[in-house]
């Protein structure tokens, strides 16, 4: 199972469904994936929400208690933080590295495909 | 290669009542939580107002579904939140966006890479005033670009930056990126190949002198 619900079934996504989903999506442009966005139509190709029962969080923060940004370029390390902070909770984070770890074979074995055609 | 000293992101953004005053703003990088917060304090309110891009938006999905689809391409997303001061001293949460690293240079006639701004969202000035204390607004709309422009730059990407005005915006949309000083692709130029997409004519950037303009103009607010 993935991280992610079926926006149907209210079942969780098997990772298998979300990776195909993913190299869909990765077939189309940007400037393609925004107007489906825009038109609502996300889920036509994307049919994943985010697991519910996070907490949101509060409304207001100190300033105290921003992390401000660094404009500068990200290390490996921040990089791989960084995509596990946006990834919905309530999973396990081998779970997690598991649907980012079958997303990069999927491209690896594409790009492989590819240079022997 | 990359700006010398590196620029910050900006800490202050005009006011939206009133452009030659200056209000606190701060960067941070975007997390799930943050992403569901908008979903559920701002997305309904945004929903209402046909003529935002935006309104059909959730980032709570948009977020992870960018970060994967770009990792399959072998690019990376840098996802920022904007916060705005509110009358009660702390800060709330006023504009977002989802930039990718390393894209295709949109000018195919000077091959290079650059910066994409692929979803910005700035809040309803009215729900924020209404409802968060923000008497005072900032004024995003450059702020969105700039960010952009400043990774490019410490990335050693010149501030070479790329963007597709969503349809949902109409000619209206086009209008704020033209004002905002970027450079409109001609519908009749092509695209770089690995951008698999018809130019529609609603392709802006910004080349290196644009870019060090840009960042020049909102320098004092960092």
């Amino acid at each position: 199972m993935s991280e992610f619900m079926l926006l149907d079934a209210k079942a969780p996504a098997t990772m298998e469904a979300v990776v195909e989903a993913v190299m869909r999506l990765s077939a189309l442009s940007e400037a393609q994936i925004l107007e489906l966005v825009s038109a609502g139509k996300l889920s036509e190709v994307f049919p994943f929400r985010p697991k519910s029962g996070q907490e949101i969080p509060p409304d207001f923060v100190s300033e105290d208690d921003l992390v401000e940004a660094s404009a500068l370029p990200l290390n490996r390390e921040q990089r791989s933080a960084l995509v596990q902070s946006s990834m919905p909770s309530h999973t396990k984070s081998g779970q997690r590295r598991g649907l980012l770890g079958a997303a990069r074979t999927f491209t690896r074995k594409k790009i492989k495909r590819s240079s022997e055609d | 290669m990359a700006s010398n000293p590196p620029r910050n992101f900006v800490r202050f953004a005009p006011s939206k009542a009133d452009k030659s005053r200056l209000v606190d703003i701060r960067i941070t990088l975007m997390t799930g939580g943050d992403a569901l917060w908008w979903d559920a304090r701002l997305g309904p309110w945004h929903a209402r107002i046909a003529s935002r891009a935006d309104r059909l938006w959730s980032w709570s999905v948009l977020l992870p579904m960018c970060h994967l689809v770009q990792l399959a391409k072998r690019r990376f997303c840098r996802p920022l939140v904007i916060w705005a001061r509110a009358d009660n001293g702390q800060f709330v949460r006023a504009g977002m966006s989802i930039l990718i690293e390393q894209y295709p240079y949109l000018d195919v006639s000077a091959p290079n890479e650059s910066h994409f701004v692929w979803f910005i969202s700035a809040a309803d000035s009215g729900v924020l005033g209404s409802r968060y204390g923000v008497s005072d607004p900032p004024a995003l709309g450059r702020v969105l670009l700039d960010n952009a422009i400043v990774l490019s730059q410490n990335a050693g990407l010149s501030g070479r930056m790329g963007l597709h005005a969503a349809a949902a915006g109409g000619a209206g949309l086009l209008t704020v990126y033209v004002k905002c000083g970027l450079l409109q692709l001609p519908a009749t130029a092509p695209l770089p190949t690995s951008i698999r997409r018809k130019n529609d004519g609603r392709f802006f950037y910004a080349d290196q002198p644009v870019a060090e303009a840009l960042a020049a103009l909102l320098d004092p607010a960092r």
